[in-house]
């Protein structure tokens, strides 16, 4: 059986690896030679820690598709800063997919589309199908070779599903969920809605504890022991909810309530705090009068070279008039389009001679800096760490000044 | 340098900014009532009349508080002559100062972004106000929410700072509602005059809440007037007869436009309206 997988961004690339990863040959194809020629020579298009792609097939020719018995369409779905999707380029990628497809193909719509998309592709071509990505940035690879379940939309859930497709699922040793289309659908949003429900008590309560003397540090492991909570539950306090995937979904989720009569004002709610949090370094920030800031991290989150929505980002944005010296791990500074700031190779040089210093993503690197180091390099105190990715014994013994989320 | 027009510069308000600009040797036109009563028939016309295109107009005339539907007829009447003049004459950039009593009661923390939801006549005259001057206004326009803003000369004699340290000078006694649990946000006249001049250099638009971004409750307020009275004042608590509510502001609005801006903080700007009111003692 060949499985192919359409779109080489970050989804289908990922998707496509951990299959062969199984054992299955894989087509990977994508009709931008320039794509598929900078993987082919080893340049990835993203950052996901044990990402290989040296099992895969590449292909550029959508003709190689007809060989397929299981096709996925999997391009990333392009997101604007308010979170709403752009769905052109996905359907252009069917547009060309489905033509060049077996007659007897199952085709998988595997990117992230509102309830009704794909039940209204399937109305004119049976052979669609829909199945829920839940790729986690930074945990994709892992993610994508043992899910802890898989949900697929079908029009008829009650029917087995096409063999070729069932066999391909089995590998996953994981169980399969059919439901209907739009059930399938907005499972992806409930469970990213999920996440950003826990993200945000967490945000409010690690806010609160900053205030009454309380530290979400030690009340964390409290939660995760309760069963109706659980170990794995979103509860590190964060800088809002970064990223554009669960920003995407509560602005989907907003969409149809108001379309629908629904009442969301909850989820509305989460956004305007996330922003809030997110803004938190430029706050403590500005306690003080720093003209030189030292940012480590770029990106919205740790393993990742995205910044969609990074509150480092937000945080240069904010500290207008002020030199600015940036390092991160593995961002494209190229992508960054920071003209303004010092792209910092090491994260003493962005230190140097800073008034302040923020530890904007929680890169495992940056535990292992030491205080002194950085209080030695710096020509000011605070260090605003949110993550607490420093000690605070040691940051004190050196004279540091440290503020971290959770904690006043 | 472009002129400045403050209307109602003889008020608490107006007038801090106009000394405020007066101190930069700012190009300034400082009209009081008596310069211009906005009630009068013709004072649209006459304030059109002192307009040029490159100034910045800022409006403070208000009879405030405003407390009934006479008042909020009255304040309309001026807010009408404003539009009139704003509507015949451009200018450069207009500054509304309105007041933080058009947000709801409700929300513990307020910023620019809160839906105005006054329930006061107070808030509903500067909420309409805002409205009509947005309506007439084609210049790039402000409006300004100060919270409750205390200093050496503020006429009135509303509960808080102001009424405390009066009532403290002459009568060794300062009387809270309930025990005065309410936290409020406090801001110092000379950080609402330092602001609006911040407005004016950048001819900013939109909202802006002109606060210190510090909740203190009443009794604190009272405790520190109290201690810097040098002498012994009676802080009174009475029965409660309204629920306890708090206010708190977001300000990151202000900490991205005006970054270098300080807030004075509660203490010190106690003591800078004990040292501003010395003469009067």
């Amino acid at each position: 059986m060949t499985v192919a997988f359409c779109g080489m961004t970050h989804l289908g690339l990922v998707s496509a690896a951990a299959a062969a990863e199984l054992g299955v040959d894989t087509l990977a194809f994508d009709s931008d030679a320039g794509l598929i020629a900078r993987i082919d020579s080893g340049h990835l298009p993203v950052h996901e820690p044990g990402l290989s792609v040296a099992k895969l097939r590449l292909s550029t020719l959508p003709r190689d598709l007809a060989a397929c018995e299981l096709i996925y369409v999997a391009p990333d779905v392009p997101t604007t800063n308010d979170g709403q999707s752009d769905l052109g380029p996905l359907n252009a990628l069917i547009g060309l997919v489905a033509p060049h497809a077996h007659p007897h193909a199952t085709i998988v719509i595997l990117s992230q589309v509102p309830p009704g998309f794909t039940r209204q592709l399937w109305q004119h071509d049976r052979r669609f199908l829909y199945q829920v990505e839940t790729l986690a940035f930074g945990q994709a690879v892992a993610r994508a070779k043992q899910p802890e379940r898989i949900i697929v939309g079908c029009a008829e859930p009650a029917r087995p599903l096409p063999a070729p497709y069932a066999a391909f699922l089995a590998k996953f040793d994981c169980p399969i969920l059919p439901m209907r289309f739009e059930s399938a659908e907005l499972a992806k949003i409930s469970i990213n809605l999920c996440l950003a429900a826990a993200l945000s008590v967490t945000n409010t309560l690690a806010e609160l504890c900053e205030a009454v003397g309380a530290d979400w540090a030690e009340i964390e492991p409290a939660l995760r022991l309760d069963k109706r909570i659980g170990p794995h539950a979103y509860l590190k306090a964060g800088l809002g909810i970064g990223g554009g995937n669960i920003g995407r979904d509560i602005a989907t989720v907003l969409r149809l309530g108001a379309e629908h009569g629904v009442d969301t004002s909850v989820p509305h709610a989460w956004l305007g705090h996330s922003q809030r949090r997110r803004d938190w370094p430029l706050t403590v920030m500005a306690e003080q009068s720093a003209k030189q800031v030292g940012i480590l991290g770029l990106a919205y989150k740790e393993d990742t070279a995205s910044m969609k929505n990074s509150p480092a980002l937000a945080l240069i944005d904010g500290l207008s008039g002020v030199r600015i010296a940036a390092y991160d791990p593995a961002v494209n500074w190229q992508d960054a389009e920071l003209a303004y700031v010092k792209h910092a190779h090491a994260p003493l040089e962005a230190c140097a001679d800073a008034d302040a210093v923020a530890i904007m993503t929680p890169w495992r690197e940056f535990r292992d800096l030491a205080p002194s180091d950085i209080a030695a390099a710096m020509r000011g105190k605070l260090v605003v760490d949110p993550y607490r990715m420093l000690d605070d014994g040691a940051c004190a013994a050196a004279g540091l000044d440290h503020r971290v989320l959770g904690r006043a | 340098m472009n002129r400045t027009v403050i209307v109602g510069a003889r008020g608490f308000v107006g007038g801090a900014i106009a000394a405020r600009l007066a101190g930069d040797h700012a190009p300034l036109l400082a009209l009081g009532r008596n310069d211009l009563d906005l009630l009068q028939p013709a004072a649209g016309e006459r304030l059109a009349a002192l307009l040029r295109p490159d100034d910045s107009v800022v409006l403070v005339s208000a009879e405030a508080p405003c407390r009934d539907a006479a008042g909020m007829v009255r304040n309309m009447t001026m807010v009408a002559a404003m539009c009139r003049a704003l509507a015949e004459r451009a200018v450069a950039h207009v500054v509304n100062i309105s007041s933080d009593a058009v947000y709801p009661d409700e929300p513990a923390l307020v910023s620019e972004e809160t839906p105005a939801a006054p329930s006061s006549p107070h808030g509903a005259m500067h909420r309409a106000r805002e409205v009509l001057l947005s309506a007439a206004v084609k210049a790039p326009l402000a409006h300004l929410r100060p919270s409750i803003v205390y200093g050496a000369a503020d006429p009135h004699n509303g509960y808080g700072p102001n009424r405390f340290r009066r009532t403290a000078a002459k009568d060794g006694k300062i009387a809270l509602f309930g025990e005065g649990e309410e936290k409020r946000d406090h801001v110092f006249i000379g950080d609402v005059a330092e602001l609006a001049r911040l407005v004016l250099a950048s001819r900013y638009q939109g909202i802006l809440n002109l606060v210190s971004g510090h909740s203190a409750s009443f009794r604190e307020v009272a405790e520190r007037i109290a201690a810097r009275s040098g002498r012994p004042v009676a802080i009174e608590g009475s029965p409660r007869r309204n629920p306890i509510t708090h206010r708190h502001f977001d300000v990151r609005a202000r900490l991205k436009a005006f970054p270098e801006f300080r807030p004075t903080a509660l203490e010190r700007g106690l003591a800078l309206a004990d040292a501003q009111s010395e003469p009067a003692r």
